[in-house]
Parts: C-alpha cells; structure tokens; sequence
C-alpha cells in the first residue's frame, strides 16, 4: 500500500473546483502526493560559507512550504563533495558530511510543519561548480565558453565512482535528515547534464561513447541512491528534454529522450522535464519567452516514459498546467520564480485569491544575485529572504496610528500605501492622473513582454482596497492641499520628470517625452533619437523600431541598460541589434537643429545624428512637493524615482521599506 | 555650430592608428623587459613563442562564445577563419579569408602586416614575427578544438619578410 504522509482534503475551497486537476493526489512511486504542486528546488545563497543551513534559510524554505498547500516542498541541490568541486554557489548547501545531516533535519522539519511533502536535491554543479576552488570536473575536459565559469579537469574513473558514492552518501544522509522524496539533478550544465551530453562527454570508455555510455554514470547514481533510500521514498531526476546546444553539438531531442526512457529503466519514480543549459544561446525563461512556451515538452517526455512527468519553465498561472494535466500531457506542476516572487501563490490560487498573486515578473534578478555570490533578492517580492525577520516578514502594526498622505499612484506609492494601512494608519493616496499605475501605464507598452510588469499594479490595488487605503484619483496635490489636509506623515512618490534638455536647440518641437511616445499620445517621425540609454529609453527605442521606425539610442550611461541585471540585458542588445538599433553611450547631446542633434562622446568626438523626432526617457526625481511639506514641519518620506529615478524593483522595495517603517 | 565631419574623421583615424601603433611597440617593450629578466642562457625566440602561446591560449577562450557549428563545418571554418583574420586587421593589418579546394579549407591571406615594421624597429627577427603568429594561431585553435570536437589544424604557407607581399596560412581540419 502506498504510503500517505499528511491528509489533505481540497473539496471545499474554491480553487478546486476551478482547478480540479491540480488538486487531485498522485502516487509517485510508493508515496501518495496529495496534489499536483511542486515547488522546486531553489539555490538562494542563504547558507553559510561552510554549507551549514541558517536560520534565514530555514525561514525562507518554511514560507515555500506553506504555499504548496500539501504538494512537493524541495530544498536547493546539495553539493556533496569536501572539495567543493561541486559547489556552485558561495552560499550552497552542504551534504558531504554527517555533520550538515542537523541542519538539514531542519529544512525537512519546516516543510514537514506545513504539512507539505519534503523533497531534497543532489546536486553537483559540474561545469558550473568550483566557486571557490580552481578547477571544476567534468567527464571531459572541454573549456567553459563562459569565462565566469571555472577551467575543467577530467574525471578519471576512480573519480567517477567516487563521486557516484558521494550521491549515494548525500542521499542517506537525506534520508537520516527526515526528507521524503530524493531526486538528482541533471540540469543546465550541471555535473549529471555533463555526463548526459554530446558536448560535455567526450569519454572513450564506459562513461562515455553513445547515449547509453553517457548515461552510465546517471544509472550507476540511479541505482546506488536506490539502495539506500525506503521502499516509499520515490527517486525522481531532472534531465534535459532540450539542451538547445545544437550551436556546439549538444544532444539532439532523440537522445534527450532516450536518456528519460534509460533513467526509468534504472529505477526513477518520477522525471522532471527541463531545458536549455547556462551556456545555451537561446533564451528559455526571461519575459521575452511567453508563458507556456515548452509546455509541449512535457507532451513528448509522456510519450516515451510512463513514469509521471512534472514541468516547471514559465508556468506561471495555473490554467495552462490544470488543463494539461486534464489532458494527460503533464503530471505535475512545477514552480521555481512564480514562487520566489509570492511564496503562498498555490495556496492563493487553492483558496481562489488569485488576485492577491504577487506575480514574477521573470526579470532573473534572482538568478544574477547567485552567479554573483550575493543573496537572493527578488525584484518584485521585497520579503524574499527576509522571512526570518519577523518586522520584514509581517511588519507589525504601528505604534502610534497616523494619517497618512501618499502622493502619487505609481508603484512605489501603491506598495507604501497597503503595507502602511496594513499596519493600522489611515492612508490616503491621491494621484493626478485618473488612474493608478504611474508611468508604468505607459511602460508597460515596451515590446517583449513588459506587459507583464502590469501583473504588480494590479496585485498592489487589490492589496490597497483589502487594505482600506483611500484613493482620491485626478487629484493634484498641490501646497493649498497640504495645508488643508495637514497630514501626520506624507509620503512623495511623485515619480520623476524628465531632464530639459539645457543646449542650443532644447526647445525644438522635435522633442516629444517618452511617456507620450509609449502611450500613442506624441506624433513620431521615421527617423528618431530616444535620449537617456536606461531600461525605459531602451524600451521605447524597441516599441519605436518594432513600428519600423529608424531609431538610434543615445545616453550617458556607459553602456546602454546599466540599470537592467546581467541575466536580463543580454536579451536587450540582441533585440537592439535585431531591431537595428543604433546606440550611443557614454556621450551628451550639444546641440539641437534641424537636420537632428549632435552628440558628443565623453572623449570629445562629435557625431551628427538626423532625426526627425527626439524622445526624452532621461530623468530626475520630481521634488515639487518636497519644500511645501517641509515648510509644513510633516514628517516626510520619499520613495521611488521621487528619490532617484531607478527601475520598479527599486520603486517597490523603497514602499515597502517605507511603508513598514512608518 | 554644424559638425565638422572631415576633422571628426581625421581625428578618430589618428587615434585609431596611433592605438594600434601603441599594439606593436609596447608588444616588443613587453619583450624587452621579459628577455632581461630571463637572463642570457634564455633564447629569446623561445620567449617570444611562449608569449605567442600564452596570447593565443587567452584569445582562444575569448573566442569561444562566438563559436557555431548551425552553419555546418564549412559555415563553420569560415567563421573561424574570419575571427582569425580579424585579430590581423585589428592591429592594421589587411588580411581576407578564402574557400580553399579541400572541404573545410581555409585560406587566411594577408597583404600588409604592421608587424614586421615594429620588429625592425625593435631589432628583433623577421623570422620569429612569423613564426609566432602561426604559434599564436595553433594555441588559439587548441581551445577551439576540444570545445567543438574537431580537430583544427593552422599553418604557415608563406612569409614575405617586412610586411609586403602576402603572407598565407592554411585552416583545415586534421584527420
Ligand atoms: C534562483 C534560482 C535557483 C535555482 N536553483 C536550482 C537548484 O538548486 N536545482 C535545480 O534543479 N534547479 C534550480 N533552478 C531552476 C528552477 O528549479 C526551475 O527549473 C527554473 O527556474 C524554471 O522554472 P520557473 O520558470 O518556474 O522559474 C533555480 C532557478 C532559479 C531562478
Ligand atoms: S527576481 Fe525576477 S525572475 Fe526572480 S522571482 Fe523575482 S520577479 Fe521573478
């Protein structure tokens, strides 16, 4: 009889009825999942340098294990061996010891408190491990293509049985630490996607040659782990259903599938279908990729196992995993970002407050914080790896109840406003516009899904009116109406105006702003200048060349997108150029004719650039209000790009910090 | 005040030719100071393609983001090729890539080479300018072999000393 760890029944919320498929139990192997929820596991760089679990670790996996209301709860791959060749983040966990077996016992308690299903990850990072040691392994030594990654040493065989028994300890101590599921990582370039593949393995002897050599190493894993785990303890695996490595000669689908149908002759209860690797050029999770795009994946690993098959990538609403499992072409749904950015989304989406989903934004953020050995952050959920500090987590209600002003109905206002209203104060939030939102109702516009960026406004609303926060739309605060209302507190988040343009032809009716471009509002001539080289100016030069427009970038950022995460501005200057984008950074405009503008680089060469059109996206904080209020002798805040024009993580982040501060 | 584009142009071209004038000579300053330091019972050919070794190594690296095999292998060598040449005009040089007859073949062909002019001037052999570019090349292809799973073969055809004429190396794929 297969075994059930906790009991959960779903028939009464609303979520399972409009979601059936999600909520209805699984058996993997001889264990009763009661739902179709998993989230997966999750580096966050949360743990010690020594690889010991720490309570803000702890803390943050709790909170996860909550939000799959009974489902699958996996801890981060664990590297496993006391040379760190495996380790890949600075801030890994560590399972190559009996010693980290308590901490670990921790991670599966929280999981266990949620009455969620506690899965723990094998990982060695392989070509992307070595953090911080010189060489990485690998079954062959092909040099990295991604200079942050370090040289390869080839594994001899010894090496390879070695590193097999070190799977094979890490999954007893997994075991001893109280998890109920293993699974093994063959992900993205990690240590079992090396030996899985064409590009990585170039082996001559039984740890390589065809797909069957190549996956000896996973079967000899498959098979250890086994031996050391209970009878009701399913072993699942991630592997490869694309490696999108067709540029270097990567495996080709056949083969990715023939390594499924040789993990589930050697013994795994479940796979998780993923793809693409770090050193693949095609992007698979940023915004740019629509949701539900691999979804077929799943489809083609069902036809050739018959084990169940979970998928994460960009499954980020419920509807399209719930009818694909109604279909038969997915098992489980799985979850990684939708989960960083709201913990608590599946439960949401079980007790149908899907309106109250914090959405990812799929910025990666999250992941250019680990490759650059800093702790996660999310762009868009301020609590993230903050739940271990109950003031950030649940901001407790204030001490003395104010009367607060908001002005401005951006982000950064929105956010402050519901975390402060939340907390007792009586919030009015007052915009001049008849509608909430700020710029971002125009910047959402931008191509290459930035429509998604909306997803936060509309959570923040919600969030405001459950909150009690009084909204007075079209209304402009001006100094009469500081004084009458005479509030305790105002917060400015009047966003940012854009900088004049203080040269020889600055007041030329060539020049429009980029909020009335992006909004359809300006008129636009074919060829056109966008100034100021950050995210928004970027934006709008790619809205403006999608219309077939001759559009040339200019700013005085170094390099154009400064304010955009590595993991993200790749796609960006791909588009630039596929757009025919012309940049010029680092540079100011001196002058303004009519034939167009003539920009000068930071080491004196001047260019004239023809347009017909100059687009203003440079920006200063608007400190309009700043002197009314302090003449005022209220206590003032300021957030957002009323502070200093930055991106929408910065305008939330700064409301929320104000906003449980107040 | 309108642009004035010829003087723009002239000053960028200056500086573009003084740049890659600065290549060569702090190259064989670099290669003064090393031979000093290795001391008399050193060669200083051996020196010079150690450093050939150690450029082309690094270069190789740098490189390897850019490598594809989409095309298939001729695709493939012309692009490598093509990276090869364009380390050859970026010093100044003027260096062209042709089809050889054999699959995969590549010729590498340049016609003006600022090298040999900057070896003179620091008194160092015309033979070991040569000699180390096809050095540099090999190390390069080192990399570029084990990544793409190809074994990748340069060499030197023909030299003309001081830079005039043209100078040929030959990409192919060893078998
Ligand atoms: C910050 C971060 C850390 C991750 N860490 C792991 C990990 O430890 N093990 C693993 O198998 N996958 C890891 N992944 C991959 C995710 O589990 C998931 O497959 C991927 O993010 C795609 O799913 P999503 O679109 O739901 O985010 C990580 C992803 C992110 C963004
Ligand atoms: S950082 Fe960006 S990609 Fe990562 S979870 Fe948050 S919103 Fe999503």
């Amino acid at each position: 009889m297969a075994k059930t760890i906790f009991k959960w029944d779903y028939s009464d919320y609303p979520g399972a009825k409009i979601y059936p498929h999600l909520f209805k139990p699984i058996q993997i192997g001889n264990l009763i999942i009661p739902n179709r929820i998993k989230y997966t596991a999750t580096e966050e760089n949360l743990n010690g340098l020594d690889g010991f679990v720490t309570d803000q670790g702890a803390a943050y996996l709790g909170e996860r294990a909550k939000g799959v209301v009974g489902g699958l709860c996996f801890m981060q791959g664990v590297y496993m061996d006391e040379a760190r060749m495996g380790q890949g983040y600075v801030g890994q966990a560590a399972a190559w010891d009996d010693k980290f077996i308590p901490g670990l016992k921790r991670l599966a308690d929280a999981i266990h408190d949620a009455r969620a299903v506690a899965g723990i990850q094998l990982m060695d990072c392989g070509r992307v491990g070595a953090v911080d040691v010189e060489y990485g392994h690998g079954p062959s030594a092909v040099p990295q293509r991604l200079r942050i990654f370090r040289p390869m040493k080839e594994m001899s065989k010894d090496e390879i049985k070695e590193m097999i028994q070190q799977h094979i300890d890490a999954a007893k101590r997994g075991v001893e630490a109280g998890f109920d599921v293993m699974e093994i990582s063959g992900i993205v370039g990690y240590l079992v996607s090396n030996f899985v593949s064409g590009y990585t393995n170039r082996r001559t002897d039984e740890y390589g040659g065809d797909i069957r050599g190549r996956m000896q190493a996973v079967v000899e894993i498959i098979q250890g782990v086994k031996t050391v785990i209970p009878e009701d303890m399913p072993l699942g695996i991630r592997l490869c259903s694309e490696e999108l490595l067709d540029d270097v000669r990567g495996n080709t689908p056949e083969e990715s599938m023939e390594s499924y149908k040789i993990a589930e002759e050697a013994g795994v209860d479940y796979i998780s279908c993923t793809l693409g690797w770090q050193e693949s050029i095609y992007p698979v999770i940023s915004r740019d990729i629509p949701m539900g795009n691999w979804i077929h994946l799943a489809k083609r690993a069902k036809e050739h196992v018959s084990v169940p098959v979970s998928m994460a990538y960009r499954l980020f609403k419920p509807g399209l995993p719930n009818e694909k499992i109604g279909a038969g072409e997915l098992d489980i749904w799985e979850m990684c970002r939708p989960m960083i950015a709201d913990p608590l989304m599946p439960k949401k989406v079980l007790e149908g407050k899907e309106e109250e989903i914090r959405h990812c934004v799929a910025c990666n953020l999250c992941l250019a914080r680990l490759f650059r050995d800093a702790p996660m952050t999310c762009y868009i959920n301020p609590i993230c790896a903050h739940e271990a500090n109950p003031e950030f987590a649940a901001p407790p209600p204030a001490e003395e109840e104010k009367e607060i002003m908001i002005v401005g109905a951006g982000p950064a206002g929105l956010e402050c406003a519901y975390v402060a209203a939340q907390r007792g104060h009586e919030v009015h939030i007052y915009d001049k516009r008849d509608e909430i939102g700020g710029t971002l109702n125009e910047a959402r516009h931008a191509p290459y899904g930035d429509d998604e960026l909306w997803t936060c406004v509309e959570y923040q609303k919600v969030m405001c009116e459950k909150a009690g926060v009084n909204f007075h739309l079209g209304t402009e605060v001006t100094e009469e109406v500081i004084e009458d209302e005479m509030p305790d507190s105002v917060v400015l988040a009047t966003g940012s105006v854009y900088s004049k343009l203080e040269v020889p032809g600055g007041d030329s009716d060539k020049i429009v702003y980029l909020a009335d471009v992006m909004s359809g509002k300006a008129e636009v001539g074919e060829k056109v200048v966008v100034w100021g080289n950050r995210k928004p100016g970027i934006g709008c030069a790619l809205h403006l060349a999608k219309q077939g427009k001759k559009v040339t970038l200019a700013g005085k950022d170094k390099t154009a997108g400064f304010d955009v995460n590595p993991s993200f501005k790749w796609r960006y200057m791909i588009y630039m150029r596929q757009n025919g984008i012309v940049a010029y950074n680092d540079c100011e405009i001196v002058e303004i004719d009519d034939a167009g503008i003539v920009v000068k680089t930071y080491d004196g060469y001047q260019w004239p650039i023809k347009c017909d059109t100059i687009v203003l996206a440079d920006r200063e904080p608007n400190e309009s209000l700043k002197k009314a209020v302090q003449s005022e002798g209220i206590e003032l805040f300021v957030v957002g790009d009323a502070l200093i024009p930055r991106n929408l993580s910065s305008a939330v982040h700064d409301g929320y910090r104000i906003g449980m501060r107040i | 005040m309108p642009v004035d584009a010829e003087k723009e142009i002239t000053r960028l071209w200056k500086a573009l030719h003084s740049a890659q004038d600065e290549i060569g000579k702090t190259y064989y300053r670099w290669r003064q100071v090393a031979l000093e330091f290795a001391g008399d019972d050193v060669k200083s050919l051996d020196v010079a393609l150690r450093a050939a070794e150690v450029f082309g190594k690094d270069i190789g690296k740098s490189i390897l983001p850019r490598m594809n095999w989409l095309k298939g292998e001729e695709g493939f060598m012309m692009i490598l090729g093509k990276t090869l040449a364009g380390l050859w005009i970026t010093d100044g040089g003027l260096a062209t890539v042709e089809k050889g007859e054999d699959p995969g073949e590549i010729f590498i062909k340049c016609t003006r080479d600022p090298w040999p002019t900057w070896a003179k001037e620091f008194g160092v052999p015309m033979e070991e300018v040569a000699i180390c570019r096809e050095r540099m090349y090999q190390s390069i292809l080192e990399d570029v072999s084990v990544f793409m799973n190809i074994p990748l073969k340069i060499e030197l055809q023909k030299a003309i000393p001081r830079g005039h004429g043209e100078t040929v190396m030959r990409l192919y794929k060893a078998e």
